[in-house]
């Protein structure tokens, strides 16, 4: 029947490349960015030292036992060395706003690293990096690997306003090339939505004879379908970041589920990170 | 040293714990957490004959000290639980219980069939999933409903059966009294209770199927009644579930007359619920002079 078939992209599952633990993390910080957005450092060496860019934590946030559900976040910044993981996030709701009120040195549970990291083909030489929001955070590990393996990497980054644009400063440290940013009320770089930048962007290194071989979009769902698209226009093999409502966070509950074409696929662990031209939006 | 073996209708456990179907897939997912053969048994998702696809998304939404979901039973199909999952937990040498789900009587028996000749120590017919347009909870209202297909179950095999209940209904102890007369060995209750939610900014439901099954501690009062009633109106034994997040709220539901629980949504909370939840119960065993943990079921003072 359909639903045998449709399924049956589920059973195909890759076993998880790291283990996965349950590590109490201690806080280490946890401070206002910009509107709305904060940042977490906890100490989590285990985590740290095994996360990927692209995957996420399954956080337990404490003080709300009442609200009995984890949260996932992706991973911003990381020093296995130090055992430090870095959560950049925006208040979105009730967990989110007790996060907040987090202290330094509380400990944290949390489920990592879960998930299929983003994938560059080893071939890609030049990579287009587009964020929009706090999307920034799941790409930021994904342009440090790409640096550190000598690719080229350029960057769009989109957001509401200057004030939100709060890890272009970290994009800049690390890239050659200043990222291109846009903001919606134009209080810094384009005014309006980010992606005429990517189109600007990806007919520049057509014009340059050096096109982009590899584009990563995490963001808002329309902006990543939308890049997605033009991705596919210009021939550039594009991955995106998905999240849905998710309860275990491990690929036991199917909460989490995206249409694609292999079938139905869990997006903590079958994703986050897609190919574009797998998805079925 | 607590004796905490325990026997559920045929079933022999290790010890009284296990999972509430749908909330540890067929346990390989939770393998870097818990040792599976630790459990006193895994309950599988359930499985239905070829499969299907589930509900839309949004399936789940978090409520007060608990949660909705609508997954709709989505799952590859008995041949793949055979192929893949059956043989995984039987080299990690997992007690397990199959958890049946169909659309018909005609397909519950088939999937019992197809899973005859797999080395499956138990089932458990699934007439309580609330979230089905047919099958599960259409199945398990209604007392005729409940008895033909308990005893074409019953027919098709020798195994243990347990028959997992619904509260959605007026008296679940006529429900458990018709399960029992049809054939069942032990009944296992509760699924969830039928429920919703609704986001007031946008005046939408939170669920893409509008209603789905709460489940977690909100609904561990309602559980615990639940299965003192079927104690004092069925001989077989009952395996609880409702809330369960400790070895405490283990105890209590063996008070109640329940002879193994099932840890279910608290496992989304903390992946070694499980293990954490059978030691509370030895503990518990320890601290109160209890030397073998039958001893607690229906064991409430009052």
């Amino acid at each position: 029947m359909e639903g045998a078939r449709e399924t049956s992209g589920f059973v195909k599952r890759g076993a998880p490349m790291t283990k996965l633990v349950n590590e109490l993390a201690s806080v280490q910080a946890n401070e206002p960015l910009g509107p709305g957005l904060y940042l977490m450092a906890l100490k989590a060496p285990q985590i740290a030292r095994g996360i990927e860019a692209g995957q996420f934590v399954h956080m337990r946030i404490p003080h709300m036992d009442d609200h009995i559900l984890r949260r996932p976040f992706s991973v911003y910044g990381r020093s296995a060395e130090e055992g430090i993981v870095e959560i950049l996030y925006q208040t979105v709701g009730y967990g989110t706003d007790q996060m907040t009120r987090i202290g330094a040195l509380e400990s944290v549970e949390m489920i990592g690293p879960v998930g299929r990291p983003w994938r560059p083909p080893a071939a890609a030489s030049r990579a287009l990096l587009v964020a929009g929001g706090v999307g920034s955070a799941p790409l930021f590990l994904l342009a440090e690997k790409l640096i550190a393996e000598k690719r080229e990497v350029d960057v769009v980054l989109g957001a509401q306003t200057a004030e939100a644009l709060v890890s272009r400063e970290r994009y800049e440290a690390l890239l050659q090339a200043p990222p291109r940013c846009s903001t919606d009320d134009g209080s810094f770089g384009f005014e309006g939505f980010c992606t005429p930048l990517v189109e600007q962007a990806l007919a520049e290194a057509e014009g340059e004879g050096r096109p982009y071989d590899y584009l990563a979009v995490c963001g808002p769902e329309p902006l990543m379908r939308l890049v997605a698209n033009m991705a596919a226009e210009h021939g550039v093999l594009c991955e995106v970041s998905l999240e849905r409502r998710m309860a275990c966070g491990v690929g036991a509950c199917l909460s989490c589920v995206v249409n694609t074409t292999g079938g139905l696929k869990r997006s903590c662990v079958d994703g986050p990170v897609f190919l574009a031209e797998e998805v079925i939006w | 040293m607590v004796r905490m073996a325990v026997d559920l209708g045929g079933l022999q456990m290790k010890n009284p714990v296990t999972v509430a179907s749908g909330t540890f897939a067929a346990g390989r997912e939770y393998g870097d957490f818990v040792d599976v053969a630790s459990l006193g048994a895994v309950t599988t998702k359930g499985v239905s004959l070829h499969g299907w696809k589930g509900n839309a998304t949004p399936r789940i939404a978090e409520t007060a000290s608990g949660m909705l979901n609508s997954i709709g039973l989505q799952n590859a199909g008995v041949a793949h639980l055979k192929e893949i999952d059956i043989p995984w937990l039987v080299d990690e040498g997992a007690t397990i219980i199959v958890n049946v789900s169909g659309h018909s009587l005609g397909e519950y028996v088939s999937v019992v069939e197809a899973l005859e000749e797999a080395p499956v120590d138990a089932y458990e017919i699934n007439i309580s999933c609330p979230n089905v347009d047919a099958g599960g909870m259409t199945i398990g209202c209604h007392v005729e409903s409940v008895e033909s297909v308990v005893s074409a179950c019953r027919a098709a095999t020798k195994r243990p059966m347990i028959v997992k209940l619904t509260p959605n209904v007026t008296d679940i102890t006529e429900i458990a009294r018709a399960a029992e007369a049809a054939g069942a060995d032990a009944l296992s209750l509760i699924n969830t209770l039928l429920g919703m939610a609704i986001d007031a900014k946008t005046r939408k439901p939170l669920l893409a199927r509008i209603v789905g099954g709460l489940s977690g501690p909100a609904v561990k009062p309602i559980a615990l009644r639940m299965v003192w009633e079927c104690f004092h109106s069925v001989k077989i034994p009952l395996l609880g579930m409702g809330g369960i997040a400790s070895g405490e709220d283990a105890v209590e539901f063996l008070l109640a007359g329940a002879t193994a629980i099932a840890v279910g949504t608290a496992n989304f909370m903390n992946p070694t619920a499980t293990t954490e939840v059978i030691e509370g119960i030895a503990r518990y065993c320890e601290d109160n002079g209890v030397d073998d943990v039958n001893e607690l079921i229906g064991a409430l003072l009052c």
